[in-house]
């Protein structure tokens, strides 16, 4: 690849990427994109907010996470899961009560493992976000039939609804919606490089046109020991290893490995030390749960806000393991009890630093599953239901429609493959609005949300 | 200061004054000898495809530089060799090897075979380690690690019993098959016992009307997706085809995976001849079990399997479909550059390796020998001139950093255990461990750009980048310290080879540039180490150490060794 035609490569691939979606908006130019930024970035913060992304790779089967359990929507959901079902009887302790009832006298009740978000449904701290997916445009069944409306590229596949969920852009994103909100609010923060925050690997997720990504691992911050004091003895050999390791190359492979190793030396000591100066929590964590070790990690970022001189951060943290093709009765129920686990943890520390109201938390996934059994598990699928939670979420209830416990229902594009009632785009721009995004920033944060009449679904 | 002009030292064991002949006079059978005296493993029948190579014989650097990309280090023999044969010849004796020895075999000569280790994954870890750091048959170990990362199993993701044999088995097939044919290699991950649980054939049934069942969609949608055509129609140069309005167009779609999906079903683990505890279970092609087979017929990319077909020639027509499909020339191609040579190659280049792929020359689709003999003997791969560009090369991978760590200075286990575990915690060791990826999605995708880059403003890929972050770089550099003073478990190394060098650091540091980084370190950060490393007095033995030591991890620190150029 001839590396002088990179600016028109760079601009075909933003175009290709446009067209595939089929809307304009986002193949707006990069520079178009930046100078909203900059007019949007005027808003600057002085309370502190937190939006904490809880990503379950591999497709949560949603069938088996909020399940109908009234007698006729709980038959036709055991008939169609067969093998997959829960019995009725164990659903008794999860049922939810919502403040507004759902029509046509549909009950649903979290998974028996759920058993610790319940109290937080029914203190109104969590919301149910129902049947949401990637979308462009509102879409019909029929229009997805007829195909008639633009559709999200590479549907049903890992990688790319992954990507899609995150940045609304298949595999080959440079940023999604969590690093577009951490753009608008750099100037909020006493280091930029701690907007973005993940304590799980790389995601586009957390990458804006400016925002990076920041990493720190679950047990904190990593220094390179090497640098500290001596290198096998030798101040010197420290010196230069921390010479070759920092210094600026032409060759942009070479430099972009510097570049991050900077990053990393420049930030660690001030996070390692910030964390250092956090109280330990009364609220405890299950240290054999990755998730809640993750969520604990978040939690201490936020106690330590003050010496960090954060007010807007935006996190990720994830857990893997849910493309249960096979084995999903056995293996499910363990990963659903280690996620009511980590996000109970997290919430009722929020509550013990007194910054539950400035926190939210969601789940988002790959995509939902199919609602017909494959022998051993689920399928991949599309729309799925999430978690919203936090002392500011309007929460005791469900939002969203909730689609039809049927196989080739009104909802069914496939052995119950949902077809989203509500976009991400539309999830995201309501949890952007509460972190303070104005409308006028929004449109660089979820591009399709112009689609959309309904721009905030209400639960935050 | 010129660094391709070092004299190649002779390594310790090496006890024999080779003359110096007109390296076109070297006879196959000759070169074969030498191969086999330089711990090539034996077995160097004649080459078919004669000796008369007429490319340019290599430099040093040169040949660093493709032991780099071919290879799991450079050893001196290598070197010695590549002058001598030049490439073409290497690669035919490479490719005339047989392969060194089973994993499988190996776990059961250590007593893994046995109730206490039933449910123990890391033996594989050991004998997979152990297999990449000491087999003599490196061109096909580095092919079958890339391979391990397009036909993706994870002992990660294994929950049955003897996950360390189903791994093994696993890890002999892609070694076996890493020199012969795509299409056989395809079908031997596909009813390999291992990829049986990965993505669900083992066990999967037909249809079931009454209970609404249908059958397991993971094979059917990751064997098109990952391992064959993609997801996008591809130009024979790896370019993207689109529609009218310049639309990619998609392969296939959800109802082609419904109908491909019913030819994966019937198979299970072959349980018929299993010993007393049952690991040849897991060694064994999974098997046909005819009733559990879907009847209805299969329709997907232009192929129409009637209803009641057998079910192994349904397999055998659905492969052949998906291995003669356009796009697994450059779709399998472009990512064998990827993992060998560049993150980056040029569509020619591309086009290049797929045509390869499409005919060996004499008519046959899918030979890898063909395949890895275009992938590395291309221009865009030996050309110096990538050694200059701004986007060339490839971050190593961590595992490859190491491997060729524990290589290059001998690392050796002295139990011969080799237990090397999983290294894959990010934060403390490699952030990457073989046949670990934490998904069927390899550990970072062929299309991932590291967002707020150069290389994305560039429109370019640098794959590796997806486990390059503030913590995994200081992880690999706090590792690599430890493991360079007192290796990982038993496996350690004294340098030998490095010790009479320590007295003079700039010849130890230019013998490591030269074996580590294939001269690619600038004349200024040479000079830079070689003056950090003499402030450590060698008057003692620890200071020897220390300069030795201190060299390596400077070296392996340098983002001009991390790229490979």
């Amino acid at each position: 690849m001839k590396i002088n035609k990179s600016t028109d490569l760079a601009r075909r691939a933003f175009l290709r990427q446009g067209s595939a979606l089929g809307v304009a908006g986002v193949a707006a130019p990069w520079a178009l994109n930046l100078a909203a930024i900059g007019e949007a970035a005027a808003q600057t913060a002085t309370d502190y907010k937190a939006l904490v992304c809880v990503f379950l790779y591999g497709g949560n089967d949603h069938g088996n996470t909020l399940i109908p359990c009234d007698a006729s929507h709980y038959a036709s959901y055991q008939t169609i899961r067969n093998n997959l079902a829960i019995a009725q009887a164990n659903l008794a302790g999860t049922a939810l009560t919502p403040t507004i009832a759902l029509p046509g006298g549909l009950q649903y009740a979290l998974a028996p493992q759920l058993t610790l978000l319940k109290p937080l449904f029914d203190q109104g701290k969590m919301a149910v976000q129902l049947n949401v997916g990637p979308l462009i445009a509102p879409t019909t069944l029929a229009q997805y039939n007829a195909r008639s409306v633009a559709l999200p590229p590479k549907l049903f596949s890992h990688n790319d609804q992954q990507s899609i969920w995150q940045s609304s852009l298949p595999e080959g994103a440079t940023s999604g919606w969590g690093g577009r909100i951490g753009d608008l609010f750099l100037s909020s923060n006493g280091t930029a490089a701690m907007t973005c925050m993940s304590v799980t690997g790389n995601a586009v997720y957390l990458a804006g046109h400016q925002a990076v990504q920041y990493q720190v691992a679950p047990s904190g911050a990593v220094p390179v020991r090497g640098i500290k004091t001596t290198l096998y003895g030798s101040a010197a050999c420290a010196a230069e290893l921390r010479s070759l390791i920092t210094q600026a190359s032409a060759q942009s492979l070479e430099n972009e490995l510097a570049i991050v190793t900077r990053r990393s030396i420049d930030t660690e000591v001030a996070v390692t030390s910030a964390l250092a100066g956090v109280s330990p929590f009364t609220t405890s964590f299950n240290t054999g749960n990755s998730l809640a070790v993750q969520l604990q990690t978040v939690a201490k970022l936020i106690a330590a806000r003050s010496t960090l001189g954060t007010k807007r951060q935006v996190f990720l943290v994830s857990m893997s393991g849910f493309d249960l093709h096979d084995n999903l009765m056995a293996l499910h129920p363990g990963l659903l009890t280690s996620v009511s686990e980590a996000l109970r943890s997290f919430y009722d520390a929020t509550v013990e630093l007194g910054i539950s109201n400035s926190v939210t938390a969601f789940t988002a996934s790959d995509f939902g599953r199919t609602l017909t059994s494959n022998g051993g598990g689920s399928d991949h699928g599309w729309g799925s239901h999430h978690f919203v939670i936090g002392g500011a979420v309007n929460g005791g209830r469900f939002y969203g429609t909730a689609p039809a416990v049927s196989i080739n229902g009104p909802d069914d594009v496939g052995q119950g493959r949902l077809l989203p009632t509500t976009s991400v785009d539309q999830f995201a721009a309501t949890l952007a609005a509460w972190f303070g995004v104005s409308d006028s920033g929004m449109t660089t944060v979820v591009p399709n949300i112009g689609n959309f009449a309904m721009r905030n679904m209400g639960f935050v | 200061m010129t660094h391709s002009e070092n004299p190649i030292p002779q390594s310790a064991n090496e006890n024999r004054t080779l003359p110096a002949p007109d390296p076109t006079l070297i006879t196959a059978a000759a070169a074969a000898a030498l191969l086999a005296a330089c711990g090539g493993g034996g077995g160097g029948g004649g080459s078919s495809s004669g000796g008369s190579d007429t490319s340019a014989k290599p430099t040093a650097a040169q040949a660093s530089r493709f032991l780099g990309q071919a290879a799991l280090c450079t050893s001196d023999d290598d070197l010695r060799l590549l002058q001598l044969m030049g490439y073409e010849s290497w690669l035919n004796q490479s490719f005339s090897t047989p392969p060194a020895g089973s994993s499988w075999d190996w776990l059961v000569s250590q007593g893994y075979e046995t109730d206490t280790y039933r449910y123990s994954s890391s033996p594989s870890d050991f004998a997979i380690w152990r297999n990449l750091i000491t087999a003599p048959d490196q061109l096909r170990q580095r092919v079958a690690l890339a391979l391990s990362e397009y036909f993706v199993v994870s002992a990660t993701g294994l929950s049955s019993q003897w996950p360390q044999f189903a791994m093994a088995a696993y890890w002999d097939v892609l070694c076996t098959n890493a020199f012969g044919n795509f299409r056989q290699l395809l079908e031997a991950v596909t009813l390999n016992a291992a990829m049986g649980q990965y993505l669900n054939t083992k066990g999967n049934q037909k249809e079931n009307v009454a209970t609404g069942r249908a059958p397991d969609e993971n094979y059917a949608r990751e064997v098109m997706q990952l391992f064959t055509i993609g997801l996008l129609e591809l130009n024979s140069d790896g370019t993207v085809k689109t529609d009218g309005s310049g639309k990619p167009l998609e392969t296939y779609d959800q109802g082609t995976i419904t109908n491909l999906a019913r030819v994966f079903t019937g198979w299970d683990l072959d349980t018929s001849t299993s010993s007393s505890t049952s690991t040849l279970t897991y060694r064994l092609p999974m098997h046909f079990i005819a009733a559990r087979h879907s009847t209805l017929a299969a329709q997907f990319l232009g192929t129409t399997i009637p209803a009641g077909t057998d079910g192994v020639a349904a397999l055998k027509t659905a492969l052949d479909t998906l291995f003669n499909h356009p796009n697994v020339g450059p779709f399998f191609g472009r990512q064998m550059i990827q993992r060998l040579v560049t993150s980056n190659p040029s569509p020619a280049y591309v086009a290049r390796v797929a045509a390869a792929f499409n005919n060996d020359g004499s008519g046959t689709r899918g030979n890898m020998q063909a395949v890895i003999r275009a992938v590395l003997l291309d221009a865009e791969a030996r050309s110096d001139a990538a050694l200059t560009q701004q986007y060339s090369g490839k971050l190593r991978e961590p595992m490859l950093r190491f491997i060729q760590w524990a290589r290059t200075f001998g690392a050796s286990s002295a139990a011969g255990t080799w237990k090397i575990y999983d290294l894959s915690d990010p934060a403390t060791r490699l952030g990457q461990s073989p046949l670990r990826s934490p998904s069927v999605f390899n550990y970072f995708r062929p299309g991932y750009t590291p967002p707020n880059t150069a290389i994305a403003a560039a429109g370019l890929t640098a794959p590796e980048f997806q486990l390059t972050n503030e913590s995994t770089i200081a992880g690999y550099l706090n590792f690599m310290q430890s493991v360079i003073a007192s290796g990982v478990a038993d496996v350690t190394t004294t340098y030998p080879n490095e010790q009479a060098l320590a007295a003079d650091p700039v010849a130890l540091v230019n013998r490591l540039n030269l074996m580590l980084a294939a001269n690619q370190l600038s004349a200024a950060n040479l000079a830079s180490i070689a003056a950090a490393v003499a402030s450590i007095s060698a008057a003692t033995a620890a200071g020897v150490t220390n300069r030795i030591r201190a060299a390596v991890m400077l070296v392996m620190a340098c983002p001009e060794y991390l790229v490979l150029k």
